[in-house]
């Protein structure tokens, strides 16, 4: 008799505990032209799904993880997949800003909360029906590209010249800079596009060097960063090169050696953790996380893509604590209300790449001066050449 | 535009068309034996110097393992062909010593990383082209994308995303006519221009014009005594030896990574069919076409050098289309 | 429509609501999927145009409805229509140079514009948004309910997918369509029933860039997000590889293969990560070497494999009336050859001919090797253009006109090496003989309006194979047929055209003895039908005791004319044959 009311109790102990489980979705480019960025970030995931960044307390956390091989088209089936058939609360990813995009109208549908981490502000800005279900980490293009410009003017660097990718990343870097540059009154001379898997951009080296800029900002993520680099340094360009924060790898500095001596770069703070000052906030975080992540991939491998998925980690945890007591997992409607709810009222989180705090107008939640650091390439390493503080 | 820098589009563009030209007469060289499009050629073409790469840093790469276990899948499928298996085997450890060598001697890199991507071809020739003879040039393309991404995949898993840096073997430019031109590019030139003579040659001789038959007429070539099959190994051998080559060569000046193949291998297609898919020296005129169409479009409008490089592709195929004088049978 | 077709129709409409939300969504996919490879179906599988650039025609209109949507709020409907007209368009304009180009050139120009189209898509980022997209698209809304949930846009693109589909298979089954895949296997003989091969290919064409462009509307409205992506040369691949593994000479293949295609993407998605773990990324590989497997088991596609192992119906035998008889010609001479001449560069094939054909007879034109015999074949069929005379045919001159003007007035003729389509049925391949005889133009016969006229065509054809004793193996591939088999399906095919001088290329050439006397006999039984006959052959024993009268040439001229025995017993002939040197 005793037997079956402790067997009964296990059962009911063992659905109740079964119910307490949050559901996690993450779509991102693990395969594809974002695959530099999008293996970071799952490497990352697979670390915290692990625990080795802290789960949430009193509740089980299940990821479910996808790959869409930078393609918007798999992003938005991934989406609906991880919505309809593994019923979670939250999802986390859409490496490129096209595959974001593509999944606003999915995640709204369904009212899910999603952390993208993408870079372009139309993803989050302006905070509309739709962008309310929405939030990212990463810094903006038009955040990064206010770093760049504001070094380069206190250099007195009056001209520039850009040369981009021609896939969103690089268009969206265009559309920023231009902006900005222009705001702060410097001159572009030109402006030219590459493919990734371009084996020559002499044609647009050659162009830029005929309008004799003193800097040129360079609008590419990855080795294939490299390319354009070398061409303006063996065709005998003095001036100063701007990368931007898509570089920040270690496969960077080693297929550039010598040709990215020197470089400037705007990078999440995580980058040169070890230099930053130690009121820096994100500083500790930072080391912690590079600690683990190069203790499972390898020294030095770390990358700030990486950051951006640790940092979506923190703010869904603690948005995770607070909204388990609103509402239970197991209502999928009201959890995912009150996680949105939570997310939103994110407050102070310090991340690898600055500290959030978000807003019923704001889902982004950085601050420049914390979100951004400018570094330069020394000795093929790293180098914090200066904070915005 | 002034003369410097048309110089320095001249020579860039007819360095990028000499690497389109290889491609391009590797291309050409399996469709006149076989009628296959090989697409997964340019995969081979980047696997040389990935190969070569890993090396260079002390591993060991998993081509060799790859290469290995097709050449051994080919013997057990031609158990039953007198040495044939044995030979294959005894190729198969080959390539697991020379990938050992590789580690061991990195120097010797490049010439083990050619050795090692060789055997590719012919295999996949083998296991996928063989078993259907009668096929269409669509049934053939078709399985040449379904490889296509087979290697491509395979390409990521062991090579990752990151491009790799190599060696050159002629570090330096040279100064020709003044300006200068980078040592690496003279040898791609060079080994363009060579592999289009020896291919032609090649083709002129009885041996070759068997390798031409067996692809024309099937059944006429067997008569003849010519095997086709072996017409197709013999042609997909060749074909990745130039390719390989042509990936190690260029390597330097580009950087390799597992995702360059796809268009190297569409511009070395386009350059084939400017040729007819059946003229080598034209097979080269289309690579330094495209090539020099290339870099000039990226000098005035970065932004759509492709689309002005196809664009511009659109009259040469209608002149190309009215001069030939009969069509290979309509598929 | 048959009673397995309905029930399928039934099972499809009930999909829905019998599966979960994210495979409503994989169906949404498929449809799309499958109006660009039904597209497919008919440019590449059936007209034989091998086609790199459909994603771009889906860009087309899909970005033509979400920029008219996105700027000027117009709704999607109108889009569709705005969607399409633009496409069409841009498939006129580019079909016209495609169409025409040869062999291997024509797929690498569409290689050529479906990456010019893909980067002007991503590169003019005033217009489109360039790479990064616009997003906030308008839903597709019908009587105020906006289409936004799965089990509505189901329905939407399953029934703009079946639209097309049902329209394909009119086209294919009518005159047009006959043509088209006649087309693909040989021009010439196609030419020789009338029709005019730049015209139908172009009209393929832009058949399945709107099909291409409506899946492009759909598409876009689902996701209601645009970028290049998804209209890329890897996307038109994808398409075409759905289209070849699936089966792509049959609209139940290229389906097939858009269903599983579609789903496999999605299984390997969940079982790969469950054997290698999540580290790795797999997927390609494993799909790759799928595709590869299935196209070494099933080089022609899936769905010919299965059918192949399904049970199959025999149709019915075509009756009723055939098709209206065309007025005997009072002519007499039926054909009169005066002063035909021609040369090729140096090299003067025909001097001067003269002859005549009288009405109801079987002449006979012979010659040793070199004497200009298939010229003159080929210049009364109209492949050549002669340099002078004139050839007069039923009162009417004809010199110099084209094989598909000539046929039309009654003036047939078969070929030498028969030229047959081997995919197609024998009772097709006899049909395509009625093409001068019927009328219907494209748009009636996509919609329904030819069934008149095509019942007739063949009964028509039903009977000309009756006449030359094939009725049998109507419903056979033709390509099963032997020669002597061919030969007379040659002459059913000739006989569908309701010829009045029927013009035999070599009819006896590859036969055997017994073979050859049914064929004289079948060739004496035309007279009785009123066909008058003029044969070449180099069969002495067959000609001069079937024919009524010789013409004798030789180096190009005439050398002798008149009856078997007459010119049998001519010195000059008898030289001409056994003194020269041939």
């Amino acid at each position: 008799m005793r037997k079956r009311w402790i067997g009964l109790a296990v059962l009911l102990l063992g659905a109740a505990l079964a119910q307490a489980e949050v559901r996690i979705g993450v779509t991102l480019s693990a395969t594809g032209p974002a695959a530099s960025l999008g293996i970071p970030e799952k490497n990352t995931l697979l670390l915290i799904e692990q625990g080795t960044f802290g789960l949430p307390k009193g509740v089980k956390v299940r990821f479910f993880v996808l790959d869409d091989g930078t393609d918007p088209t798999a992003a938005v089936k991934n989406t609906k997949k991880l919505i309809q058939e593994n019923r979670v609360h939250l999802i986390i990813g859409g490496t490129t800003s096209p595959n974001s995009l593509a999944m606003i109208d999915a995640v709204a549908e369904a009212k899910v909360p999603f952390i993208s981490l993408a870079a372009a502000k139309a993803i989050i800005y302006p905070v509309d029906a739709k962008r309310y279900w929405v939030f990212k980490t990463p810094q903006t293009d038009e955040l990064m590209s206010k770093a760049v410009v504001e070094d380069m003017v206190a250099r007195g660097i009056k001209t520039v010249a850009y040369l981009g990718f021609n896939t969103a990343y690089g268009e969206g870097w265009a559309k920023e800079f231009a902006k900005a540059a222009k705001a702060a009154g410097l001159q572009l001379v030109a402006s030219e596009r590459y493919s990734p898997k371009d084996t020559s951009v002499t044609g647009q080296v050659l162009k830029i060097l005929s309008k004799r800029p003193d800097a040129v900002l360079i609008g590419a993520a990855g080795t294939p960063a490299v390319l354009p680099q070398r061409t303006l340094v063996e065709k005998g360009y003095r001036g100063q090169i701007y990368q931007t924060h898509g570089v920040a790898n270690p496969a960077f500095l080693k297929v550039g050696g010598r040709f990215v001596e020197n470089t400037l770069l705007p990078a999440g703070p995580i980058l040169v953790a070890a230099q930053l000052p130690n009121a820096f906030p994100s500083k500790r975080p930072a080391l912690t996380y590079i600690a683990a992540y190069e203790a499972k991939y390898g020294v030095g491998s770390y990358s700030t893509f990486g950051g951006h998925a640790y940092d979506a980690w923190q703010i869904a945890k603690g948005a995770i604590e607070r909204a388990l007591k609103k509402a239970r997992p197991d209502d999928l409607a009201a959890f995912r209300k009150a996680l949105r709810d939570e997310i939103e009222a994110t407050h102070g989180v310090v991340g690898v790449h600055g500290v959030f705090t978000m807003g019923p107008t704001d889902h982004l939640g950085l601050k420049f001066n914390e979100a951004a650091v400018m570094v330069r390439v020394k000795n093929g390493n790293w180098v914090l050449e200066r904070t915005f503080r | 535009m002034d003369p410097t820098i048309f110089g320095f589009l001249l020579s860039d563009g007819l360095i990028s068309g000499a690497l389109y030209a290889l491609v391009a007469l590797s291309l050409v060289l399996v469709f006149a034996v076989t009628r296959v499009i090989l697409i997964p050629m340019g995969e081979w073409v980047m696997y040389a110097p990935l190969t070569q790469a890993g090396f260079l840093e002390g591993r060991l790469p998993a081509t060799v393992g790859l290469s290995a276990l097709l050449l051994l899948v080919w013997a057990v499928l031609d158990r039953r062909r007198g040495r044939a298996p044995w030979l294959l085997a005894g190729w198969a450890v080959g390539v697991g010593l020379l990938g050992l060598a590789g580690v061991r001697w990195p120097s010797l890199a490049g010439p083990i990383a050619f050795l090692v991507v060789l055997p590719l071809g012919p295999a996949s020739f083998r296991l996928f082209f063989e078993p259907l003879p009668q096929g269409s040039v669509l049934l053939y393309l078709i399985l040449a994308v379904g490889l296509h991404f087979v290697y491509k995949g395979l390409g990521l898993a062991f090579f990752g995303p990151d491009q790799f840096r190599l060696p050159a073997l002629w570090p330096g430019e040279l100064g020709v006519l003044g300006l200068p031109v980078p040592g690496q590019g003279v040898l791609l030139v060079a080994a363009a221009l060579l592999a289009m003579a020896g291919l032609f040659l090649f083709f002129t001789t009885l041996y070759g014009k068997a390798l031409r038959a067996a692809a024309v007429n099937r059944l006429g070539a067997r008569i003849s005594g010519i095997s086709v099959r072996e017409a197709g190994r013999v042609a997909f051998l060749l074909a990745t030896a130039v390719g390989a080559a042509a990936g190690l060569l260029a390597a330097p000046l580009t950087n390799a990574s597992y995702d360059m193949g796809f268009l190297l291998g569409l511009k070395g297609f386009v350059a084939a069919i400017l040729g007819g898919l059946v003229s080598y020296p034209l097979a080269v005129v289309g690579g330094g076409l495209v090539g020099l169409l290339e870099a000039f479009s990226s000098f005035y409008a970065s932004a759509y050098k492709e689309a002005i490089v196809f664009t511009l592709l659109l009259p040469i195929l209608a002149w190309r289309s009215l001069s030939a004088l009969t069509l290979e049978e309509e598929e | 429509m048959s009673r397995a077709g309905l029930l399928g129709l039934v099972l499809l409409a009930a999909l829905p609501w019998l599966v979960p939300p994210f495979y409503q969504t994989l169906l949404v996919f498929t449809a799309i999927a499958a109006l660009v490879a039904a597209g497919l179906y008919l440019l590449t599988g059936l007209a034989g145009l091998t086609s790199f650039g459909q994603a771009a025609f889906m860009g087309v209109a899909g970005y033509t409805s979400a920029l008219l949507a996105v700027r000027y709020g117009v709704d999607p409907w109108l889009g569709l229509l705005a969607g399409l007209a633009v496409t069409g368009l841009f498939a006129l304009v580019l079909g016209l140079l495609t169409v025409r180009l040869k062999g291997h050139y024509l797929p690498l120009a569409t290689i050529a514009w479906q990456v010019a189209l893909f980067i002007v898509m991503g590169s003019w980022v005033g217009l489109t948004g360039g790479r990064t997209g616009l997003a906030d698209l308008p839903p597709v809304r019908v009587l105020e309910r906006a289409l936004t949930d799965p089990r509505s846009y189901f329905y939407l693109a399953w029934g703009l997918a079946l639209l097309y589909a049902g329209l394909l298979h009119r086209l294919v089954h009518s005159r047009h369509g006959r043509m088209i895949r006649a087309l693909r296997g040989d021009a010439v003989a196609a030419a020789s029933f009338g029709a005019r091969p730049p015209d139908l290919k172009l009209w393929t064409f832009v058949l399945a860039a709107l099909g291409a462009g409506a899946a492009g509307w759909l598409y876009v409205h689902f996701i209601r997000f645009v970028n290049p992506s998804p209209f890329s040369l890897e996307a038109s691949i994808f398409y075409l590889i759905m289209a070849v593994v699936g089966g792509v000479q049959s609209l139940p293949g290229v389906f097939l293969g858009a269903a599983l295609l579609t789903g496999l993407e999605q299984w390997l998605k969940d079982l790969l990560p469950l054997v290698f773990g999540k580290t790795g990324n797999y997927e390609i590989i494993a799909y790759g070497l799928i595709l590869v497997g299935i196209l070494l088991l099933a080089p022609k596609g899936l769905w010919p494999w299965i059918e192949a192992r399904l049970p199959r119906a025999r149709p019915p035998r075509p009756e009723g009336p055939g098709l209206s008889p065309r007025a005997a010609s009072l002519a007499d001479p039926l054909l009169e050859v005066r002063g035909l001449t021609k040369s090729f560069g140096g090299l003067l094939a025909v001097n001067r001919l003269s002859f005549e054909v009288r009405r109801g007879e079987i002449l006979g034109l012979i010659g040793p090797n070199g004497a200009g015999k298939s010229t003159t074949f080929n210049l009364l069929a109209g492949v050549l253009r002669p340099d002078a005379g004139s050839v007069r045919f039923a009162g009417r001159e004809i010199a110099g006109r084209y094989p598909f003007e000539t046929v039309r007035l009654g003036l047939v003729r078969t070929f030498q090496h028969p030229h047959l389509f081997p995919e197609m049925t024998v009772l097709e391949n006899a049909m395509l003989g009625t093409f001068p005889r019927t009328r219907a133009p494209l748009l009636a016969s996509l919609f329904w309006l030819d069934r008149a006229e095509e019942r007739r065509a063949a009964a028509e054809a039903y009977r000309a194979l009756e006449a030359v004793g094939l009725a049998e193996l109507a419903f056979e591939k033709a390509g099963r047929l032997a020669l002597g088999q061919q030969r007379q399906l040659e002459l059913a095919r000739a006989l569908a055209a309701d010829p009045l001088l029927l013009l035999l290329d070599e009819p006896a050439a590859g036969l055997r003895a017994g073979e050859k006397r049914a064929l004289a006999e079948l060739i004496q039984g035309l007279r009785e039908r009123g066909i008058t006959v003029l044969l070449v052959d180099h069969d002495m024993e067959l000609v001069m005791h079937l024919v009524d009268r010789v013409v004798v040439m030789h180096y190009g001229e005439k050398l002798a004319e008149g009856s078997p025995a007459e010119v049998q017993r001519n010195p000059a002939v008898v030289e001409a044959y056994l003194g020269g040197v041939a």
